[in-house]
């Protein structure tokens, strides 16, 4: 059971609260409600590239991590379709300068020509590094636009190609951060060795004298139901053929969440998950193979992706991945298989709160869904899931017309 | 408007304070048990490691291919049940295969402990290593091989680890697509017989310890005993190789992996505390000479990284980065210029004040939950240190001057003894 507090400014600016006393450490999270969802298509990367920039100084603390360091901090971010978020741990008794550091950068950035444009150059090089310059790396970047074709969930958060980044104005840098980094559009957890009043006042203290900056509200176009099935092929000179299959689901906060979650599970978790069994171990069609849920807020995705064995034909691999999803259509799950999704989900829920950066992401995360105490009770809608919930859901969603498929075959396994 | 308050907050030193320490005893059969309570959940996180890295194994392969091996079949359990039962208990567990210790770390719920340890000691002490599954596993192993091979930072690495550790020794020696068909189901059974036996077992376990954790620990694990003698190993000495500079060509590369470095001493050595401060002053860090020139000064990368590891017959230091293609030259002239400026220019004390309080943050953070200080107590153990280390460590930490950075480098950065890989 994880105890939190949470008060709201009168900014807008929402601050949770959760003491651990096992820790020398707090943990500082703030969590913006922007990501790359929110881009303008013509000029998507920015989300990604913008929290580069917030590394960059303001006009009255020129250098952020300099300051933490002293303060024996340790900090950074990360940015993916729906936010935006910046974690920080410090020595309990440094906390405030954690405070005085986001709370500047919030308020305004130096907006630099110099600053923008290596990092325009570093975050090229993120993307030559972990999409272009590694086998299979750019998948991803072909399976979204094959899934989604109107919500901007059709490009990822690097970008959709490079010359978007190149080409950000600074005047479009200035637009962003007025529209989205506001206390009204964020969310302020600390975890970790510290009182909540305490954590209160500083808050107070810190961020209370920040203007509410009326953020546009969000409007973005749904995806329309998908009514046929999707195929794409690309060539590439890799070692083996890649399969990559994405089917269309709700949003984050529909009730079929849960179960999906559970099925991934059923079909990926661990070593005894059953497309690892089936396809891997015993029919020797895949070298590895994993299915996950993409948890966005908007309607996701059930992605699956395995690379073949040598010599596999691609499209038999295929057919094998649909037996085993039929499978799941057609039959229940055994009452033991079910319990154990749920036992690994529930355990490693325990050993992830064991972190005091993962408790203060998490409760942002569900401040942010709207209800902060699913951070609680989530575990409950695991448990509540039963076989005839995965029946329906698998029937439901796992169609061919709801599939997107990506044949990404290799020219030099010539034989297929 | 409400006005601001810019008042810069007082900045307290950082204090490591005290390290919780371990507690040692020894099973009947004298296996050592390290116990160390910590944390607010009742877990635990249970480390079983053994001198079986690649060091000990005379076919490349072998030892990591007879740890991997391991979870695939027991006497009685197969790889298919034996996964469903830890999976059906909540537990997760970590094959590891280094060049000097293997083993495993298994994460559990304590009240699945029993149980856990008793599928643990089947993993242990009774694999049987079937040759179907062997099959499979080499075949997985070749692919992920074959699908490194189009990385560039492993085909620097993997060069690097030759060039200075020599092609003969298990430190340095490269795999090879071959490699893969000479392993057998014999050679595994000798290589496991021979080195997962109590003699060169620990036990590390970390969590909710519980008053019957000590008992099923000895139920299970104490009355093990070698059926066989412990085999002994050459003691080979790693040997660099003459060529400082390799370059590995990668046709369409889009970026070169640089990787600029050296053996060097280990955490045995008196230097290596000073060792480990001067490579956060050089790359250690965000705030750092190479991070702040390569990465935020030219944009040549995406992140550049310096750091020093320990072995037990040596150690590397090495540099790290991927960078675009047409800017490799200008990046490693930039590197070394970055290290003969620490060997002549001692760094200002505003820089180091930084990093010292910066690291001693960071020691911490290493001692937060039972976790992480399982981790950083089992990496002083495997040298035959104890938290005395890391008080030495946060003692230079603290009392470290310029000039003693400046000499370190000049010692241990020497340019003409660095090799310089690249790949791209």
């Amino acid at each position: 059971m994880i105890k939190f507090n949470r008060i709201c400014l009168s900014n807008g600016l929402r601050v949770l609260v959760h003491e651990d006393r096992s820790t020398p450490l707090v943990a500082m999270n703030i969590l913006y409600d922007v990501g790359s969802r929110d881009e303008d298509p013509d000029n998507t990367g920015m989300a990604h590239l913008f929290e580069h920039l917030m590394f960059g100084g303001t006009a009255s603390i020129p250098e952020f991590d300099r300051h933490l360091q002293i303060a024996g901090g340790e900090n950074n971010a990360f940015t993916n379709p729906d936010i935006t978020d910046y974690y920080i741990t410090l020595p309990a008794n440094n906390i405030e300068t954690g405070f005085w550091l986001e709370s500047d950068r919030m308020h305004s950035i130096d907006f630099s020509q110099k600053n923008l444009d290596i990092q325009k150059n570093v975050v090229i090089e993120e993307f030559n590094q972990r999409y272009l310059n590694q086998p299979y790396g750019d998948a991803m970047l072909l399976l979204r636009p094959l899934s989604y074709k109107v919500h901007p969930y059709r490009w990822p958060t690097i970008g959709m190609e490079i010359d978007h980044i190149r080409n950000t104005p600074l005047h479009k840098i200035k637009e962003f951060f007025y529209s989205h980094y506001a206390p009204d559009n964020a969310i302020l957890t600390l975890t970790g060795n510290i009182t909540t009043d305490y954590a209160f006042r500083l808050a107070e203290k810190w961020f209370g004298s920040i203007e509410k900056r009326f953020v546009t509200p969000r409007n973005l176009p749904a995806e329309p139901l998908q009514t046929e099935e999707r195929i794409l092929t690309a060539e590439r000179d890799v070692p083996a053929s890649a399969l990559y299959k994405a089917w269309h689901i709700g949003p984050r906060l529909n009730s079929n969440f849960y179960t999906l979650d559970l099925i991934t599970d059923l079909l990926a978790g661990g070593e005894s998950g059953r497309l690892y069994t089936k396809l891997v171990r015993e029919k020797k069609l895949f070298t590895e193979i994993n299915a996950y849920i993409t948890s966005d807020i908007d309607p996701g995705l059930v992605i699956f992706h395995g690379k073949t064995m040598k010599g596999i034909d691609i499209y038999k691999a295929n057919d094998e991945v649909n037996n085993i999803i039929l499978t799941l259509k057609e039959k229940q799950v055994p009452v033991p298989e079910m319990e154990k999704v749920k036992n690994k989900y529930e355990s490693a829920n325990i050993y992830s709160n064991t972190n005091i950066l993962n408790k203060a992401l998490n409760l942002a995360y569900y401040e942010l869904l709207g209800n902060p105490d699913m951070i609680n009770t989530e575990v409950d809608l695991y448990r509540n899931t039963d076989k005839a919930m995965v029946l329906e859901a698998a029937g439901k969603y796992f169609t061919d017309i709801n599939c997107s498929t990506l044949f990404y075959k290799s020219i030099r396994d010539s034989s297929k | 408007m409400k006005k601001r308050s810019l008042i810069q907050p007082r900045i307290v030193p950082v204090d490591l304070g005290k390290i919780p320490d371990a507690k040692r005893i020894s099973l009947q059969n004298n296996i050592p048990v390290l116990l160390i309570q910590a944390g607010t959940e009742d877990i635990s996180r249970i480390e079983f490691t053994l001198s079986a890295g690649s060091v000990m194994e005379n076919l490349p392969l072998l030892a990591s291919t007879a740890n991997m091996m391991l979870a695939e079949g027991t006497k009685n359990y197969t790889a298919v049940k034996l996964n469903k039962t830890l999976d059906f208990y909540g537990s997760f567990y970590n094959l590891f295969a280094e060049r000097d210790r293997a083993g495993i770390v298994i994460y559990c719920l304590n009240k699945h402990l029993e149980k856990i340890l008793g599928l643990a000691s089947e993993i242990l002490f009774h694999p049987v290593f079937p040759p179907d599954e062997l099959k499979t596993l080499m075949k997985k192993r070749l692919s992920w091989y074959l699908i490194n091979r189009e990385k560039v930072n492993s085909l620097a690495m993997d060069q690097f680890f030759e060039s200075i550790f020599g092609s003969s020794h298990p430190y340095g020696r490269k795999v090879i697509a071959d490699d893969f068909n000479k392993i057998d189901n014999a050679a595994l059974k000798d290589f496991h017989s021979g080195f997962y036996r109590p003699e060169t077992l620990a036990i590390i376990v970390a969590g909710n310890i519980h008053e019957n954790t000590v008992d099923l620990l000895d139920h299970y694990f104490g009355k093990v005993v070698s059926e066989t003698i412990r085999p002994t190993v050459p003691g080979r000495i790693p040997e660099r190789q003459k060529n400082r500079k390799v370059h590995i060509d990668k046709p369409g590369a889009v970026q070169t992996a640089i990787a600029i470095g050296s053996s060097t001493i280990n955490k045995r050595h008196p230097d290596y505390p000073g060792l480990k401060v001067l490579n956060v002053v050089l790359g250690g860090y965000f705030g750092s000479r190479l991070m702040k020139n390569i990465r935020e000064a030219r944009g040549y990368t995406y992140g550049i990284n310096s750091s020093v590891h320990s072995l037990d017959l040596s150690g590397y230091q090495i540099i790290s980065a991927e960078v675009s293609k047409k800017n490799t030259q200008n990046a490693v002239e930039e590197i070394f210029k970055e290290i003969s400026l620490l060997q002549r220019v001692p760094p200002e004390n505003e820089e180091l004040a930084v990093i010292k309080n910066y690291m001693l943050g960071e020691m911490v953070r290493m001692f937060d939950g039972p976790f992480a200080i399982a981790e950083s107590f089992r990496s002083a153990w495997e040298f035959g240190l104890d938290n005395t280390y890391y008080y030495r460590l946060a003692e230079k930490i603290k009392s470290i001057e310029s000039d003693e950075i400046t000499s370190l480098a000049k010692t241990y950065y020497d340019i003409d003894e660095l090799y310089e890989i690249t790949a791209g």
